[in-house]
């Protein structure tokens, strides 16, 4: 259905030099198909979708869509665009319409829909994406991820035969990404050609039928899920797929924010889909942070999750300590540490050249 | 209705702190009244004269008394009886008898100089001139002259003492004159026609060239300047003749030579027993209805409407060109829009309504109003671009993308979508540029035009009563701002799209 052949995107800066931000793209899109795209921030990835729908015109290449070449001189853009739809990171829904009015506005002015007839597949898709009940408000008064499933909507009702999701949950709470992420569930489970710029790793891998992963301003790779994620062909694929996320915390004085880290621990949780883990981390902190303060050593925490292992550890660091540090004359330090063992699947001790680290597998 | 409830209250709230500020000063019975003996007595007094007549230049190199300059004698009087000055300087007929009376002000005592008073012209009217020296000639040796200063000079001339008995030309290229003044008994407006002492004399010389008669009023600044550039042929208003001005005009032999009198507060006079309420519906008679001096109100309401409607009109047209020059992807657009706002952003507005009447527009003879809403147009284009700019860039730019994304083309995307969201952050500050600019128009006074401020000025001129005049243009300024407002505010974008 896409076909892109040696794309190229360059920008002019205001001192005269270029940058290129898309090298050499190549690759096939067929119906049907939903690709993720993924990869480290700077390579192009959203430049690379804004340039198929000409948002972001491209400097060079070809794109054939349908047959067609969309890059001809006299192709009429905006004709493009209603076939292939796109739903953007920050939603854009017009702050002066209703929900209702935003998904209708463009088949009644547009597509020269009866109003009747637009209202009611307006409020069907709207009901779809659960938004039905919130027709008549305002885009201003709804939560982040209420504003994307209007925008899902809004794209829907045009009718496209394909949909470029631009990050669609980077600008959202955690909290609310899951609702989103169902939704785009649901329209790849109906057979909808989409394709998806994600941070989401487990649900690129879940939902998608073929993954780009690029990189510098290539299609890197270019595989099943299971062969980026599992057997991944090229190095910068393996780094980035077997990264870990972490969150550190340097508890050097009295004065340290811990209330603020405890938000931070919850967010950081949530944003990796280990919202369960967080009960147990935060538990493992209030325990031990008084027993650690007490050495006198300074204390490093570190939360870190592996999207690809799946797995969550918390590390407490104590600068230029070793083993002994928490032992006698801290007679009840054990005591606690015994009770701690009990809140996580196992511990690893270890003594490195800054310090004593302890590691809770959660 | 309940900011129009406000606006009300406000006026309300106005007008009851005027009217106090104006008992209190009527009780407040100061110093004594000051006695005079001669007029070496000033010294160490505040004196209060008129600016640029030969009052001031005799007396500003006197070190030994503060003096204050004022633009007509009506502003100079109300100084007097507000207690800022103890003594006003002038021509002893300014304020007549009946004026005296109704002030209570009396001459403290009389000058001793003589000062020489002429009918002013153009350098390059030099024969104009002369025709009117022959006329003046004829006027002295058939009597007519000493006839003419008996019934305008003496002290005694009363409101009804009007005297116009040469029929106007009707046809040829009228001669322009402009009065600095619009006072007893020098020239001065009832209704739409004028008269006075030179207002007779210039009619004389108009009847000898067979030519109609054009007077405007001009402050006195601009009517030189109008002289100067060539706007007017004389000059009349009771001008004196100086070396300086001597060296850019041509004066005609002087007609009089006046004499200064000082006249001071008389705290003996006896206040006349009218009580607070009578003496507003008194003052109303007076400034209002005497003469039919609504009228000026009236006919000044309609200028100022007017200038202020076109000038937003054709400005708001021209601002959406610069805006569009500012948006423009070529630099040297950009930068003509860019200086043309550096341009008007520096500019005063009066000084670019001078520089447009006297010198662009000077032997244009365009009509005044036209060269206001000129002046008025070409700077709230400046100001309504940059409302337009900052109200089309507070709509993010991802309400274009989504347009466009959605299949809109660039033009839809901008009218339908970024337009109507500029339009309602828009509004409010388009709104302040519109009442601002009404507000600004009070400066066409300076170009000949009678609108609503320079009315009031008219009226203030001949009655010497300031409070009436001025609060009546205040309120109508403000029912004024209150309707622009209305009509402006009617443009938001309607609540529902579909």
């Amino acid at each position: 259905m896409i076909t892109v052949k040696h794309l190229q995107k360059a920008y002019h800066n205001p001192d005269g030099s270029t940058f290129t931000v898309l090298k050499d793209i190549n690759c096939e899109i067929g119906p049907g198909e939903v690709i993720s795209i993924i990869g480290p921030s700077g390579t192009g990835k959203s430049t690379f979708l804004r340039a198929l729908n000409l948002l972001d015109p491209p400097t060079g290449g070809e794109i054939l869509f349908g047959g067609e070449n969309i890059l001809a001189r006299k192709y009429p853009v905006h004709k493009l665009r209603l076939r292939m739809g796109m739903v953007f990171q920050s939603f854009n829904l017009f702050e002066h319409m209703t929900v209702l009015e935003n998904v209708m506005y463009a088949p009644v002015t547009i597509l020269k829909k009866g109003k009747d007839a637009a209202r009611s597949e307006a409020l069907a898709l709207l009901r779809k994406v659960g938004m039905a009940e919130k027709a008549d408000v305002l885009p201003s008064s709804l939560s982040g991820g209420q504003k994307q499933r209007v925008a899902i909507a809004r794209c829907l009702a045009m009718n496209p035969e394909a949909i470029l999701f631009d990050e669609p949950t980077s600008a959202l709470d955690p909290t609310m990404v899951g609702e989103v992420l169902s939704v785009m569930r649901q329209l790849a489970k109906e057979g909808m050609t989409m394709l998806i710029v994600t941070h989401e790793m487990k649900f690129a891998r879940d939902v998608s039928t073929r993954i780009f992963f690029m990189y510098d301003g290539y299609i890197h790779e270019d595989g099943t899920p299971d062969q980026i994620f599992n057997n991944p062909r090229r190095s910068a694929t393996k780094a980035f797929v077997q990264r870990i996320r972490k969150e550190v915390f340097e508890v050097d004085t009295d004065n340290f924010d811990f209330l603020g880290m405890e938000t931070s621990i919850n967010r950081f949780c949530i944003k990796y889909n280990i919202a369960g883990k967080s009960d147990s981390a935060l538990s493992l902190i209030r325990m031990l942070l008084p027993v650690c303060m007490e050495t006198g050593h300074r204390l490093t925490i570190r939360i870190t999750y592996s999207e690809l292992s799946e797995e969550a550890s918390l590390d407490f660091m104590l600068e230029g300590a070793d083993p002994s540090t928490l032992q006698a004359p801290y007679t009840s330090t054990r005591v606690e540490w015994k009770k701690a063992e009990a809140l996580c699947q196992r511990t690893v001790e270890e003594t490195t050249s800054r310090g004593y680290r302890v590691k809770f597998i959660l | 209705m309940k900011k129009s409830f406000i606006s009300v209250l406000a006026a309300i709230l106005f007008l009851c702190a005027t009217a106090v500020l104006i008992l209190a000063s009527c009780s407040s019975e100061g110093s004594h009244g000051i006695e005079l003996q001669s007029e070496d007595d000033i010294s160490g007094l505040r004196v209060a004269t008129v600016a640029g007549s030969c009052y001031d230049i005799d007396l500003s190199p006197r070190t030994d008394i503060s003096l204050s300059l004022f633009n007509t004698a009506s502003d100079m009087l109300q100084a007097l009886l507000n207690h800022q000055a103890d003594v006003i300087v002038d021509d002893e007929t300014i304020f007549n008898s009946e004026i005296r009376r109704d002030n209570r002000i009396r001459i403290a005592c009389k000058g001793s100089k003589l000062f020489p008073t002429a009918l002013t012209f153009r350098k390059d009217e030099a024969d104009i001139a002369e025709t009117f020296n022959a006329v003046q000639r004829r006027m002295h040796e058939d009597g007519s002259m000493e006839q003419l200063k008996l019934f305008w000079l003496t002290d005694e001339y009363l409101e009804e003492k009007v005297h116009t008995h040469i029929p106007p030309e009707e046809s040829g290229e009228p001669l322009r004159v402009a009065s600095i003044v619009n006072m007893a008994p020098l020239a001065f407006m009832v209704e739409d026609d004028w008269f006075g002492l030179e207002t007779d004399l210039v009619r004389q010389l108009a009847k000898e060239l067979k030519r109609p008669l054009d007077i405007k009023l001009y402050e006195a600044a601009s009517g030189l300047m109008a002289l100067s550039s060539g706007q007017v042929d004389v000059l009349i208003g009771g001008l004196f003749i100086t070396p300086e001005r001597q060296e850019t005009f041509i004066f005609a032999d002087p007609y009089h030579s006046y004499r200064s009198a000082y006249f001071v507060l008389d705290t003996e006079a006896e206040e006349s027993g009218a009580g607070f309420w009578q003496k507003i519906g008194k003052s109303l008679e007076k400034n209002l209805i005497t003469e039919k001096r609504w009228k000026y109100i009236t006919s000044g309401l309609w200028e100022t409407v007017k200038i202020t409607l076109l000038s937003i009109f054709f400005g708001a047209i021209l601002g959406a060109g610069i805006c569009a020059m500012t948006r423009s992807s070529r630099k040297w657009i950009r930068s003509v829009a860019g200086f043309y706002n550096w341009l008007m952003a520096g500019i005063p507005m009066l000084v670019l309504l001078l520089i447009l009447f006297y010198v662009v527009f000077a032997k244009s003879g365009i009509d005044p109003t036209l060269v206001a809403v000129v002046a008025f147009a070409l700077n709230f284009a400046s100001g309504a671009s940059d409302v337009y700019n900052s109200s089309l860039d507070s709509v993010p730019q991802g309400q274009t993308e989504a347009g466009l994304a959605l299949g809109f083309t660039k033009l839809q995307t901008f009218l339908r979508i970024v337009f109507p969201q500029a339009l309602t952050r828009g509004i409010p500050l388009f709104q302040g540029q519109c009442i601002s600019l009404l507000k600004g128009t009070s400066i066409v006074g300076y170009i000949a035009i009678q609108d609503l401020t320079r009315a009031g000025d008219l009226i203030r001129s001949r009655t010497f009563d300031a409070f009436v005049p001025l609060l009546v243009v205040t309120v109508i300024y403000f029912i004024l701002a209150w309707l622009l407002g209305l009509l402006i505010r009617s443009a938001y974008p309607k609540k529902h799209v579909l």
